[in-house]
């Protein structure tokens, strides 16, 4: 197994941002060198990061990349990344695990927006909160997330899942405004309260277990079922009609906007 | 004062009837001269095919529905992001990318003269202003007059002069430079929740028929003796069997101008299709090639599409709601009010698709069955049948039945039995490309008398040097060469200087725009027209007075100021 570790420096300016998408198991497989972005200046990796790494493998599954220190505005870690394991101790900055495609991203405190952002497979542990747009897609594009796992153990802010076509959402506390907007498949599981779920989904589940608060008005109500797992009793709805969806929501409460 | 040498240059330059010689082309400042000093500047050419620089007849690059093509579709500025570096500006976007993008794409192609497509008169500042941020071209802007309301209301009443009065005053105001008609009548029809099927529908409200608006305008053009003819985009595009309503209006344009063509049929592969439904759509090129080599007359340009991601869009709102319906994408639909409309929606064309595959056959028939190259522009409609910077691939293919042939194996298998195009042998020489690119552009666009186009002493030294010689290819075979060598020059030269070498743009540059300010009587002038002043102050929503495009919008600019005869 190979760890690399990944100590970010003091800085003088620690809110600019810094580009590194460079930062997946992959690259440190490969011996080359390795340049993020700060602004306009690209920077080695090492001028950011007091980089260590212990043991060697000949797969991308063996490799675990560990992110220490104040990396909340470290962008685009784990982009397009195809295997192995990236642990973050503490915040991490927007575009986590952009396109990625396998292996497992764990963040132990809280994910700025965007986590998971088009993901087509692998898997995002969370165990606080994210921001906006977890798992969904980019300005303009019709996809968000289409394969895969984010597991939210905090709450989510708005949009989670908004372009959603595949795989799992799953919110452990509440969701913002408007999760699964727009949503055409893949699944959504919100243990909290939220507003305005699925606007215009044309596919795919959502299930609310709290509240939906500002439920849309664009949704048939098709009766109560009894959820599997929890034994919990949730209204089910379908639409969004106005998009003449097929999409299924389930809810544990809802509150039409007065 | 500055002076170029391009030393061994194998010249093909069809307007002075020079295909393949070996010579030196002498520049004093902006111009080609007969011979310059000593001390002049020497470029090697090696004997590298050396043409004029390249004119794009249509293309779509500024104004409101190029900007609205950026903004609603952030996703396409994901492509196509190069940084800042020497002069030239980061740029970014694919389909529809930024100014600085368009204007050094083009130009390390080889271009030095646009023509944007079409241009909403109320909205001409935007497309002015943009213009003046495509610095390594001169540009000029056709004018959409195919739902002006003062226009029908005088093609209703008969009046030819004032049908002319009105379009000479709007292209001054605006600062265009022909007349385009889009879907004419059909738009404002739209407006109305209506929609026309061919030349001879009524369109609401207005009691005109678009062969009626067609018939007007292209006497109008020539009363005002315009450098351009009318340039049209006929009624009922892409709609399958559609192509009987291209022939209709293809019969309307008398011959009337000994000098150019009377009518310039713009993107006509999009008016070829066959066939009563998207089930039996079919090719009918070679009924419009027929027409068309009966017509010289009529001058065309391809709107090839290419297999890829691109953006449709154009002032033919009902349309681009018909491709909405078809993609169930994002759609935007705007009115320019009393004048015309225009829809934008992103498109996926796709070899597995048998549409697509037959409309993508259409176009390289229709180069291919016009027997003179002078009346086929090469063009894709940019971008809405695929971005500009694919016209190598075009020209390899016209070059290359081979190269046909490979892409014809990965279409849609059920293309080949709806088209003609395997069926054709045809292999367009160097020449024919040359005359396709820029000489018949030159030509159609009156634009040679201004010395654009060709390369003789009097030209302005636009030239375009390619990468490769010609006399150690043979297309039909090397066709990847043939497409590498168009993608990118060895140098760029524009205005007497080399803006563009080897892919990178060297200057800062400084647009030209041409318009035309039609020289009218003042017993014509419509702006003192006390009916056209009140109906004016009465629906538009800006002031007369604050209508026309001041000087200060363009940067540089060539006025011509044709003669009329009223």
């Amino acid at each position: 197994m190979m760890r690399v570790l990944l100590e970010v420096k003091p800085r003088k300016k620690p809110l600019l941002p810094i580009e590194a998408e460079c930062i997946t198991p992959a690259s440190f497989l490969e011996e080359r060198d390795l340049t993020v972005w700060k602004g306009n200046r690209e920077l080695m990796l090492s001028n950011v990061f007091n980089v260590s790494v212990t043991g060697e493998v000949d797969s991308v599954d063996g490799v675990e990349v560990v992110l220490r220190g104040e990396t909340s505005r470290i962008k685009r870690v784990g982009e397009y990344m195809e295997g192995g394991r990236i642990i973050i101790e503490d915040d991490i900055g927007m575009h986590c695990g952009n396109f990625m495609s396998g292996g497992r991203i764990e963040v132990h405190g809280n994910a700025a927006a965007w986590l998971g952002r088009e993901m087509r497979g692998g898997e995002i542990i969370c165990h606080g909160d994210a921001g906006d747009y977890c798992a969904s897609g980019y300005r303009g594009e019709k996809r968000g997330m289409r394969g895969g796992r984010v597991e939210v153990c905090g709450n989510a802010g708005d949009f989670a899942g908004e372009h959603l076509s595949g795989g799992s959402l799953i919110i452990h506390g509440d969701a913002g405004d408007f999760p699964g907007v727009e949503m055409r498949g893949g699944e959504i599981m919100i243990f909290g309260d939220c507003t305005r779920a699925c606007g215009n989904m044309t596919g795919g589940r959502c299930h609310v277990f709290g509240t939906v608060h500002e439920m849309l008005p664009t949704f048939r109500n098709m009766g109560e079922v009894v959820h599997e797992d929890t034994g919990q009793v949730l209204t089910a709805f379908r639409g969004d009609v106005a998009n003449r969806g097929k999409g299924n929501l389930f809810v544990g409460n809802y509150q039409y906007m007065e | 004062m500055s002076e170029l040498l391009v030393k061994n240059a194998y010249v093909i330059d069809p307007v002075n009837g020079i295909n393949g010689e070996v010579m030196d082309i002498a520049i004093r400042d902006q111009w080609i001269v007969e011979e310059v000093g000593s001390g002049a500047m020497v470029i090697d050419a090696k004997g590298q095919l050396t043409l004029p620089g390249g004119i794009d007849s249509h293309t779509h690059i500024c104004g409101t529905k190029v900007n609205f093509g950026r903004y609603m579709s952030p996703e396409d500025m994901r492509a196509g992001r190069m940084p800042r570096r020497g002069s030239m500006h980061a740029t970014s976007g694919y389909s529809v990318p930024t100014t600085y993008g368009n204007t050094y794409r083009y130009s390390t192609m080889g271009y030095t003269t646009l023509l944007e497509g079409a241009m909403a008169p109320l909205e001409a500042r935007h497309t002015h202003e943009e213009f003046t941020h495509t610095p390594l071209q001169d540009t000029m802007a056709n004018t959409l007059f195919d739902g002006n309301w003062a226009i029908m209301e005088a093609v209703r009443d008969g009046d030819m002069r004032r049908v002319a009065a009105i379009t000479a005053w709007t292209l001054s105001a605006v600062k265009g430079f022909a007349i385009k008609l889009t879907n004419p009548g059909g738009t404002e029809a739209w407006g109305w929740g209506e929609d026309v099927t061919c030349i001879h529908d009524q369109i609401p409200h207005f009691e005109v028929t678009p062969a009626e608006i067609i018939t007007a305008m292209i006497t109008a053009n020539e009363m005002l003796n315009l450098p351009h003819s009318v340039h049209l985009h006929c009624n009922n595009l892409g709609k399958p069997g559609n192509y009987t309503c291209t022939l209709d209006t293809f019969d309307l344009a008398r011959d009337l101008n000994k000098n150019r063509q009377t009518l310039y049929a713009t993107h006509v592969q999009f008016h070829s299709y066959g066939g009563s439904s998207w089930k039996d759509i079919c090719s009918k090129s070679e009924e419009i090639t027929r027409s068309l080599n009966s017509k010289p007359h009529i001058v065309f340009d391809m709107g090839q599409v290419l297999f890829g991601r691109t953006t449709t869009m154009t002032a033919d709102g009902p349309m681009e709601f018909n491709l909405y319906r078809l993609h169930h994408n994002k759609w935007s639909n705007h009115d320019v009010e009393l004048e015309t409309g225009a829809g934008i929606i992103p498109v996926l064309y796709r070899r597995s698709n048998l549409v697509n595959s037959i409309m993508w056959a259409i176009g390289l028939e229709l180069a291919l069955l016009t027997d003179d190259p002078w009346q086929c522009c090469l063009s894709t409609d940019s971008p809405n049948g695929a971005p500009f910077v694919r016209y190598p691939e075009i020209i390899a293919m016209l070059m290359s039945r081979r190269y046909r042939e490979e892409e014809m194996s990965s279409v849609h298998p059920g293309t080949e039995h709806r088209v003609p195009l395997p069926a054709i042998d045809r292999e367009l020489d160097w020449e024919e490309i040359a005359i396709m690119t820029r000489a018949a552009q030159a030509k159609a666009l009156g634009l040679i008398d201004i010395g654009k186009g060709h390369l003789a002493p009097g030209a302005e030294a636009d030239i375009a040097i390619y990468p490769i010689q010609i006399r150690d290819v043979d297309p039909s075979v090397d066709y990847m060469k043939v497409k590498e060598a168009f993608a990118t020059t060895a140098y760029t030269i524009k205005r007497g200087r080399v803006v563009a070498r080897q892919g990178d743009c060297v200057v800062d540059g400084i647009n030209s725009t041409i318009w035309v300010d039609p020289q009218v009587p003042p017993e014509y002038d419509i702006s003192n027209d006390p009916e056209f002043v009140k109906k004016f102050d009465r629906y538009y929503t800006v002031r007369m007075r604050n209508y026309p495009v001041q000087d200060v919008y363009l940067e540089r600019q060539v006025c011509l100021r044709p003669e009329v005869s009223l």
